[in-house]
């Protein structure tokens, strides 16, 4: 059961990402903010972290896919982004204390590394023209800020969940 | 450093590398129409998408429910301000209405561009990085949406279809930095305006209309609509208010600030308009220089 669980809380959050990308963009006093919903990554990182690498970097790149063909359009874009930014907090943990607080950190720096990849990326094949400045205001903070709020309420419970497929496991194995 | 080519690790990377700006080179380039296995992909998920889609709409639509209930008083007091010059503006209207229809008896001519057969559509998903603006809708090809079908709302148009797969298609917003984007449209007054809707004012929020004969008078206030000149729009879809009115980059044309009139914000249904007059491959079109302004007689013949 937790088995399946896994994959399908992965497969959920993959088909939720667009409608609350239908809550933005928000505006606050003439301002425009938008807030990109990277639940999926989020998750992703935390299986990085506390089950194993290797198979984070296997859904990041199966999800990359799937989000380069139907979003984007642009295939190879997530599709490498993903299982990257999973290799990258699988190598980190290995140094740094697993601790809630210092994971959900972690998760935290590493979706605004993506999303700034992503600026760049999109500024150099002339997507988008907004300045520096106008992306660390408007896309990056809110970003940054409602991405925390959402691991703050669902951390513990991914970490409970990854937690209770790590005991299966061990259990099977012996 | 003779090891370095040994390295196996780092000539896998460069070959990926490689392989990666090949990939995203590809996909970049002007694609007609989305590949097989890429229809496949997309309409696995849209089906997902759309189970996933119908509880969130109407979570979506009791919110709005709630939103538009409290602002029921001031709404109501605007409204029957209105309700007076209504009765007047519908009496006028029928009257124009049935007007119309005799003196295009008379004149033996009963195609109009500005019928469509609507489709109704549902908004499935939005691009969630929202770097493109873009929206997906639960109609594709299997329902007859053809590429660069106009999209609208009850308030104004939205945007254009730019991919379909069977079951899915993807619309572009108005609202795309893409210069390629246009939009034919003409300014509603005593004599009309024509112009193009080209590119998105980011600081202003607004559409710019370029290409405007600078003879002719404009002024702000003024609705544009959609001119069904372009070859697949409709003609008289609402896309706007100018809300200024200023010189083009030579000083030869002039050009106008739009204020969008649809609500870009909450977008959950959509209508995608299939003209009935014939299309014609125009600027809206994907302009394959084919002479379609004397269909041959069986394509005609199917459309009835």
């Amino acid at each position: 059961m937790v088995r399946f669980l896994i994959p399908s809380v992965a497969v959920l959050l993959f088909l939720l990402e667009p409608e609350f990308a239908m809550l933005s963009p928000i505006e606050i006093k003439g301002q425009i903010y938008y807030l990109v919903p990277r639940f999926l990554i989020l998750y992703l990182i935390f299986i990085s972290i506390y089950y194993s690498r290797q198979r984070a970097v296997m859904y990041g790149l199966f999800f990359g896919v799937l989000y380069d063909v139907f979003y984007i359009d642009i295939i190879g874009l997530y599709s490498v982004l993903f299982p990257l930014i999973c290799f990258l907090a699988g190598s980190i943990v290995k140094i740094i204390h697993q601790h809630l607080v210092v994971t959900t950190t972690i998760s935290v720096v590493l979706v605004a590394i993506l999303e700034f990849i992503l600026y760049q990326f999109f500024y150099l094949i002339d997507f988008t023209s907004i300045p520096l400045s106008d992306f660390l205001r408007s896309r990056l903070l809110p970003t940054i800020i409602a991405n925390a709020l959402f691991l703050m309420i669902l951390g513990w419970a991914f970490k409970y969940l990854i937690n209770a497929r790590v005991l299966q496991r061990a259990r099977e194995v012996s | 450093m003779p090891h370095f080519f040994f390295n196996k690790k780092l000539i896998l990377l460069l070959v990926g590398m490689v392989f990666l700006v090949a990939l995203i080179s590809f996909s970049l380039r002007d694609r007609t129409n989305a590949t097989l296995p890429e229809q496949i992909i997309k309409d696995t998920v849209g089906v997902a998408q759309s189970i996933v889609a119908k509880p969130a709409n109407y979570i979506a639509g009791v919110f709005n429910n709630i939103d538009s209930l409290l602002n029921t008083y001031e709404e109501n007091k605007r409204l029957k301000a209105r309700l007076e010059e209504f009765a007047a503006v519908q009496a006028e209207a029928t009257e124009l209405k049935s007007d119309n229809k005799k003196l295009r008896e008379l004149l033996d001519k009963s195609e109009s561009l500005k019928e469509f057969n609507p489709i109704h559509a549902t908004v499935i998903a939005r691009n969630p990085d929202q770097w493109e603006e873009k929206i997906i809708l639960d109609k594709g090809s299997s329902h007859g949406v053809e590429k660069n079908m106009a999209v609208m709302t009850a308030k104004g148009l939205v945007g254009k279809v730019t991919v379909v797969t069977p079951f899915t298609s993807e619309v572009e917003l108005l609202y795309t930095s893409n210069p390629n984007y246009r939009v034919s449209a003409m300014v509603l007054g005593e004599t009309e305006a024509y112009g193009l809707i080209e590119g998105f004012d980011k600081e202003r929020n607004e559409l710019i209309m370029k290409r405007i004969d600078s003879s002719l008078p404009v002024k702000k206030g003024q609705q544009v609509v959609s001119s069904g000149l372009g070859g697949i729009f409709p003609k008289n879809v609402p896309i706007g208010e100018i809300t200024e009115v200023s010189t083009d980059d030579f000083g030869l044309t002039k050009m106008a600030y739009v204020k969008p009139s649809a609500d870009f914000s909450i977008l959950d249904y959509v209508v995608i308009a299939k003209r009935s007059t014939t299309v014609v491959d125009g600027s809206d079109g994907s302009a394959t220089n084919e002479d379609l302004t004397h269909p041959p007689e069986a394509s005609k013949e199917e459309e009835k």
